[in-house]
């Protein structure tokens, strides 16, 4: 295999899905290019519809693009598509196990479909059943087990034949806060091994701001920015104020936030009978209290007021225009 | 164990025939967790041989039944019957795979689509030579009488086989495109009742009406019932069968098996296009 500084590369992948004879087709992809270090974290941000399932699904073989090259693992995923399927694993939304099979069952299936000989895939089953702490669930069927057991097993499914590409399609959806946390976990781990490239689809910005060492947001099929997180973060010079509101009224809000000084990127959400005010200044704190007045002046109900540093969250609200998975606004940047 | 167990293992592309042995070994695997299935699908064509043998049992006083009377014509037809019903839920495996994400995984591993659909297939088809074999056994203490031997058992298997080939396929392909349970067990409904009387299956065929030979003359169900009942009665040994006509049926089954099977694989293509 072709050794690259980068274990993905995709160039201007366009995908159009025709949804009747008589309607325009929908563009998932429109011109995505992105680049993935080998050995790294890479996390695929946006909302549901954005293009990341879309994404993973070329990169995995699994859809074609409509035009653009991919490149995983050193081979093309449309020209050499069963090279990219020996070297990569794929953990699916939902599970992606057999629900009837043991989890020794599936994890050897998983290794034989890949091609590991019979000795190797019992062999590598036993060492992921240790790995992944799934001894005491040996035998029981997949189908039977919790949410974040079944989720362990299908990534340790997706690595029995120890590919260098492992695509995490938002792999803890679902799960309670504990497993969640496990999950973290098992990724981190699976991150300090320098050969495995990481690719983390997710919706949840706190996840791939603890695990990516490079994020890309995606909105509408397109990239809106790349960075690490803490570049991006630091782009966002100062804080984050948000402020819930009740029942507000967003031209009366919008006045009130344009009458406090050095308060910029104000984003007053509605969404139904409430909404929130989410806005940037160089000193948080020293706004917060004219901010406050203003609104009360102004008669709007608000709850909640707080200030803080440079989250995934802000960086999504400057470069889209709207809070990550929240209403889109009523007004858009505004001061 | 674990400490042999190699941290990277040696990846060979495995053979179609290793490809196609694993699915089936999944399939039949999930297939015993869930026993209660095919054990419940065996209990059908006991009810049909008792039901349909008494209510049609005056028929065997026709000498056009035979020594065996009415239950000696009509075990042939119950075994493609079980077969035809049992295929035309095959492709509810397709559906469950798809809601559940084994799929996906299925079609991002390195496997060949034609591998998928047979290890699929070749689980339906092993369940469908125990049932097969069940109902031979149920006719056989029900009165009837198999004087074409073990050859001619065998020819009825082979029938049978080739039918549930292609509803098995044709159900899948249904499935795959469809993707909807509720579309699968409605499609199935309607065409397992007219295949079945629009045969030889009950009756034979000097006793339908004009347009209803017209059109069992050209079901697949004929064929395959005709060339398991000329097998099990012997008339295909004893030349007392029309064997060419016989053998034109075995290859029409055989030519719809290998279309069916085709149409499988094409939709299980469709399908990843689809994504």
């Amino acid at each position: 295999m072709p050794t690259s500084p980068h274990a993905i590369e995709a160039e201007a992948l366009v995908k159009r899905y025709r949804t009747g004879r008589r309607t325009p087709p929908v563009e998932a992809l429109r011109g995505l290019s992105f680049e993935v270090a080998t050995g790294s974290v890479f996390g695929l941000l946006g909302p549901n519809g954005a293009g990341k399932s879309t994404t993973t699904k070329i990169l995995t073989t699994l859809a074609l693009p409509t035009s653009g090259t991919a490149r995983v693992a050193g081979a093309d995923v449309v020209r050499d598509a069963a090279a990219v399927r020996t070297r990569i694993g794929y953990v699916s939304q939902g599970t992606s196990t057999d629900p009837l099979l043991t989890v020794r069952e599936n994890l050897e299936l998983a290794a034989r479909l890949r091609g590991v000989g019979r000795a190797d895939a019992a062999g590598r089953a036993g060492r992921l059943i240790d790995e992944f702490a799934l001894a005491e669930h040996v035998e029981r069927p997949a189908g039977k087990l919790s949410g974040g057991t079944r989720r362990r097993l299908d990534v340790a499914a997706a690595l029995v034949h120890a590919p260098s590409v492992l695509f995490l399609d938002e792999p803890t959806t679902g799960l309670d806060p504990e497993s969640r946390a496990a999950m973290w976990g098992e990724i981190r781990r699976l991150a300090g091994q320098e050969s495995l490239t990481v690719v983390l689809t997710t919706h949840y910005l706190e996840e791939a701001d603890r695990l990516a060492d490079r994020v890309m947001i995606v909105d509408h099929g397109a990239k809106v920015v790349e960075g690490t997180p803490q570049a991006l973060k630091a782009d966002l010079a100062g804080d984050g104020v948000r402020v819930e509101l009740f029942e507000p009224d967003a031209d009366r809000v919008r006045r009130a936030a344009a009458s406090v000084p050095l308060l910029r990127d104000v984003v007053v959400e509605v969404s139904g009978p409430t909404g929130s005010l989410n806005a940037r200044a160089a000193d948080g704190s020293a706004v917060l209290a004219p901010l406050i007045q203003a609104l009360d002046a102004a008669g709007v109900a608000f709850g909640a007021a707080s200030v803080s540093g440079p989250t995934l969250d802000d960086v999504y609200l400057h470069h889209v225009g709207h809070s990550f998975g929240g209403a889109h606004p009523t007004e858009g940047a505004a001061a | 164990m674990t400490a042999l167990a190699p941290a990277s293992p040696r990846i060979v592309r495995a053979s179609w025939a290793s490809q196609t042995g694993q699915v089936f070994r999944r399939w039949i695997i999930g297939t015993w967790r869930q026993v209660w299935g095919p054990a419940m699908s065996l209990l059908q064509p006991v009810i049909w041989i008792v039901l349909f043998g008494q209510v049609y049992s005056a028929l065997g006083t026709l000498p056009v039944f035979g020594d065996d009377g009415y239950i000696g014509y009509l075990v042939p037809g119950i075994l493609m019957m079980t077969v035809l019903y049992s295929g035309a839920w095959a492709g509810t495996g397709y559906i469950d795979d798809i809601g559940s994400g084994v799929m996906d995984q299925l079609l991002s591993a390195p496997l060949s689509r034609s591998a998928i659909v047979t290890g699929q297939l070749l689980q339906q088809l092993v369940i469908n030579v125990l049932q097969s074999a069940v109902v031979l056994g149920i006719g056989a203490l029900a009165g009837a009488s198999y004087p074409g031997g073990v050859g001619g058992i065998l020819l009825a298997l082979v029938a049978a086989t080739l039918l549930a080939t292609v509803f098995c396929c044709a159900s899948s392909a249904v499935a795959l495109t469809t993707r909807n349970q509720v579309a699968l067990i409605g499609l199935s409904q309607l065409i397992v009742l007219p295949a079945t009387f629009l045969s030889t299956t009950m009756m034979p065929a000097t006793l339908l009406p004009d347009w209803v030979q017209a059109v069992a003359r050209w079901n697949p169900m004929t064929w395959a019932v005709e060339l398991g009942r000329a097998g099990l009665d012997g008339t295909l040994f004893d030349g007392s069968a029309d064997a060419g006509r016989l053998l034109l049926e075995g290859a029409g089954l055989v030519l719809l098996a290998a279309l069916a099977f085709a149409w499988t694989v094409r939709s299980i293509r469709a399908y990843q296009r689809s994504l």
